[in-house]
């Protein structure tokens, strides 16, 4: 029966890559064939596809999902109000003609909003006048994607989503979930670095007489006013009371928000920019919200008795034992989390993660390091990713251009991961 | 007929961190990126020049580009016969690819002068202030300034009596 999961795991690898179906789709269909195939009841109260699978999988990442929405309404926010650009503005401005000066400006908004929102809204904060602002300073249109990217992927393991969401799917507390994000922090943070400060200098800058046909980017570019400088925390708010004073996910969020709000808008027009910004952020949440039901209901599926106990000795087998190996073999397999691979967290990485939890193949504290390190290529390198394509169109190069830029550097990020997961919880 | 001034602000106001700039501030930038561009003594280009076709593409034309690693002047031709093409229509009869060729190259040769000093001398003239302690004053970079001077020299270098920004305006209506 084991093999028959995993060969439904393959189609519905297959399912993703070709399109036939959108991923949250692919992933619930799955849910329910992996369901039935172990064993599971289509109705009761226990064990089941009804039950288990579609109700309590759907709201298995309710938190998460919340934690979504707020960040999607401070995003909203950031932009509505011109702290993202004005962000973006000032750094430019101050970074003068030097190209290295103005990426790593760029680089570090996207820091900030990548820590508070991801995918293709955090792309766009910092990119819609990013990215157009580096190649005018001579920055090559694909290293201006890329640090875009890179700056999005190095506040992942400062994204309080995130830590919400790899807690409610490994299951393990949030403390320790920050613990490994924040050790993995400066070896993320090295390799962006390194990325820009090597594409910037081996490329040299370039500058070009050319004439769009199409004014959609401009365009795209809202006219809006300067947030105060004091507005400019903003996004820093949830990340410092969430790591300084140990204030939970919810509330920083939500204390972000508020200042952003306040710091930004007059009295009288409070409520009507709280509520119009919310309803847009429900827009910009809608699609991970749509795929963390699936996911849910996908861990559900691979926790079910019957899916453990045919999956274990399987992936028992193949998983590589000892802690060379296991850096070894995840590092080689780091391109399956490309192009909606079986390792992408953010997909049917999510019931991989599960089967090698509830399966006991690895701690729970190794699957996290696993499942962080990958999450870091596909954040950035990922051509199917919605922020990778945003980035690479928004920058006029292909997203596949995108990927050959920086996947030496993220696999290299992954790679120590992998060794940083390996030292400190497989010894 | 709209002037090089107003097309220079256009050209500004299309490029990023410009989006809420007042009308008279992109006016004044424009007029002083102009006169930089004036008063840039004319030499000739100490680039290497290589000719490529490839410089078409479906939303965007690149007429050249500078690469400051190797200090290589790539010039389109493709795109110079496109925009000699469009000029013909227009009944522009000096606008031939070889005009348009010393105009771009000319163009790129700007963005190889404009380093250390000579950017810095624009700075000041743009006198952009961001920040102001005391006595001390922060002139930030005015992004898309070093383009309008660069299109104004590559007009007095190239010879051409339509300017460059007015052929780029041309070019640009074919994307209505």
């Amino acid at each position: 029966m084991g093999y028959a999961i995993l060969a439904v795991m393959a189609v519905g690898v297959v399912l993703m890559l070709t399109r036939v179906l959108p991923t949250a789709f692919a992933l619930g269909l799955m849910a329910v064939v992996i369901a039935l195939l172990a064993g599971a009841t289509v109705l009761g109260d226990k064990n089941s596809v009804g039950t288990t699978v579609l109700q309590t999988g759907s709201t298995l990442l309710a938190a998460t999902m919340i934690a979504v929405l707020l960040g999607s309404w401070l995003g909203t926010l950031m932009e509505d109000t011109g702290i993202a650009s004005t962000l973006v503005r000032k750094i430019v401005e101050f970074g003068g003609e030097r190209q290295v000066v103005v990426a790593l400006g760029v680089y570090a908004v996207a820091v900030l909003c990548g820590s508070i929102t991801g995918s293709a809204p955090a792309a766009m904060l910092a990119g819609v006048v990013g990215i157009p602002a580096m190649i005018a300073v001579g920055v090559r249109p694909v290293v201006a994607g890329g640090t875009v990217l890179m700056g999005i992927a190095t506040g992942l393991p400062l994204d309080l989503i995130g830590w919400q969401f790899l807690s409610d799917a490994i299951k393990i507390p949030i403390d320790q979930v920050r613990s490994f994000q924040l050790t993995l922090f400066p070896i993320v943070l090295a390799g962006s670095l390194l990325y820009i400060l090597v594409e910037t200098r081996r490329r040299g800058a370039r500058h070009a007489w050319a004439v769009r046909l199409d004014a959609k980017p401009a365009s795209t570019r809202v006219r809006r006013g300067d947030a105060p400088w004091y507005a400019l925390v903003s996004p820093a708010v949830p990340i410092v009371l969430a790591l300084g004073f140990h204030v939970p996910i919810v509330p920083s969020l939500l204390a972000g928000v508020v200042y952003a709000l306040l710091t930004t808008t007059r009295p009288g027009k409070l409520g009507e920019r709280a509520l119009r910004s919310l309803y847009r952020a429900f827009d910009v949440a809608a699609p991970p919200i749509v795929l963390f039901v699936a996911i849910g209901m996908l861990l559900s599926a691979v926790r079910l008795p019957g899916a453990v106990s045919a999956l274990t000795p399987i992936v028992s087998a193949l998983s590589p034992s000892g802690t060379v190996l296991f850096v070894l073999v995840f590092a080689a397999l780091v391109p399956l989390c490309l192009y909606r691979g079986p390792f992408n967290v953010y997909g049917l990485g999510a019931g991989v993660a599960g089967v090698l939890v509830s399966g006991g193949v690895y701690p729970s504290t190794a699957v996290l390091g696993l499942m962080a390190s990958y999450g870091q290529v596909l954040g950035v390198s990922d051509p199917t990713s919605t922020q990778t394509v945003w980035s690479a169109q928004y920058a006029g190069v292909r997203p596949e251009k995108v990927m050959a830029s920086t996947l030496p550097y993220t696999w290299l990020i992954a790679i120590g991961g992998l060794v940083l997961t390996a030292a400190l919880h497989l010894t | 007929m709209r002037t090089d001034e107003d097309l220079a602000v256009a050209l500004l106001r299309a490029t990023a961190t410009h989006e809420n700039r007042t009308e008279e501030q992109l006016r004044s930038w424009a007029a002083t990126a102009l006169a930089f561009g004036d008063e840039l003594p004319l030499e000739d280009p100490d680039v290497r020049v290589v000719e490529e076709a490839n410089g078409v593409a479906r939303d965007v034309v690149t007429l050249a580009e500078y690469d400051a690693r190797t200090h290589t002047v790539t010039v389109h031709t493709d795109s110079l016969a496109l925009l000699a093409d469009v000029a013909a229509r227009k009944g522009w009869t000096d606008v031939t690819p070889d005009a348009l060729r010393r105009a771009a190259v000319a163009h790129e040769v700007v963005h190889h002068r404009l380093h250390g000093g000579l950017a810095r001398d624009l700075r000041h003239r743009l006198d952009h202030v961001v920040c102001r302690v005391g006595p001390l004053r922060v002139r930030g970079h005015v992004v898309g300034a070093d383009e309008v001077v660069a299109h104004r020299y590559a007009h007095r270098a190239s010879g051409l009596r339509r300017s460059p920004l007015h052929l780029s305006a041309a070019l640009a209506e074919l994307g209505g």
